[in-house]
């Protein structure tokens, strides 16, 4: 069921475009790579805040409302700019362990920063205890786990 | 310059650690990750700069509180950059993309010290709720491009088929 998916997806007109076009992955690849900074940045200034580190002038709840939308605009650039990857290498993806276990943590990611991390740092300060630590640090763990994955998509699939 | 790469590519530590089957995903996966801690940091310093976010921060508290994390990113980016052209010499030596890099890297280097040493001694005119100088804006936007194509070139190593004709026609790597 799920393999035919693939393989519809590999035998897309689009697919067939993406990998005939000389210039097409390269420069979808380099904006996935910029909008990966962009994501990056805003999560970890967040983190490292609920971390105890960072901005620790600014009160916490300003500064994950502000880089919220950044975020959320930063992961759509990712998935505008990753799809068309998938979908051109939809087969290699398939039958690499590392883009399934990357999902999986995006899966996990968005729902622990939406429901937990949110609800974290919009809080009022001081009054979750070690919480807000334990947050950031899983936060960063996911998110470098979801980059190493990819980067093992490209050079062990 | 030529003859330095050969050198250095002859050397059986960077043999050792060319035909290594874990070396290069472990290096070029570190290489990607503090990327991003630094360019990620650099980036929202740049657009603050700039005026697009985090404009209730202070521009002051960035440097102090940010940077030494950054700078801990760009550390780690450049000992597995300095590895992963250690053990592909050759490989880098006629590839256009990675001479854009470091060229662009010294200009974004020149760009940081030239607003730290000039620009940003008067910060204390324009830390907070004051409009910043056109000169820190101008340092924010030349320093958000210049990392931006860093990042671009740095991806575009991979792609030795896609570089220009006159630097094919000049047959560095040959």
């Amino acid at each position: 069921m799920l393999q035919s998916f693939f393989e519809w997806m590999q035998g897309l007109p689009f697919s067939a475009w993406m990998l005939e076009e000389t210039w097409a992955s390269p420069i979808i690849q380099c904006a996935h790579l910029v909008a990966l900074v962009g994501f990056a940045g805003a999560v970890l200034v967040v983190d490292m805040r609920l971390l105890g580190r960072g901005l620790i002038k600014t009160p916490l709840n300003q500064l994950a409302r502000e880089l919220d939308r950044w975020m959320i605009w930063s992961f759509v650039a990712l998935f505008v700019t990753g799809a068309p990857q998938v979908l051109s290498t939809a087969l290699k993806q398939y039958y690499s362990p590392f883009f399934w276990w990357k999902m999986q943590i995006i899966v996990i990611g968005l729902l622990f920063n939406f429901t937990i991390r949110r609800r974290v740092a919009l809080a009022e300060e001081g009054t979750l205890g070690h919480w807000p630590k334990v947050v950031g640090f899983l936060s960063i763990g996911i998110w470098t786990s979801v980059s190493v994955y990819a980067r093992l998509i490209g050079l062990l699939s | 310059m030529r003859s330095l790469f050969e050198w250095v590519d002859a050397l059986p530590s960077s043999i050792a650690l060319r035909e290594s089957l874990n070396a290069y995903p472990t290096m070029l996966t570190i290489h990607v990750v503090s990327m991003c801690l630094f360019a990620g940091l650099i980036a929202y310093w740049d657009m603050r700069l700039i005026g697009f976010t985090l404009k209730k921060v202070p521009v002051s508290n960035i440097p102090t509180r940010l940077f030494p994390w950054a700078l801990t990113g760009y550390g780690i980016n450049l000992i597995t950059g300095a590895l992963l052209l250690y053990s592909q010499p050759m490989r880098y030596y006629g590839n256009f993309y990675f001479w854009a890099k470091m060229a662009l890297m010294l200009v974004a280097g020149i760009n940081m010290f030239w607003f730290h040493y000039a620009t940003y001694k008067s910060v204390q005119a324009w830390d907070q709720g004051r409009e910043i100088p056109l000169n820190a804006r101008l340092a924010g936007v030349v320093s958000l491009v210049l990392w931006a194509a860093v990042v671009v070139t740095g991806r575009m190593m991979a792609y030795s088929g896609l570089m220009p004709g006159w630097w094919n026609n000049l047959n560095i790597g040959a």
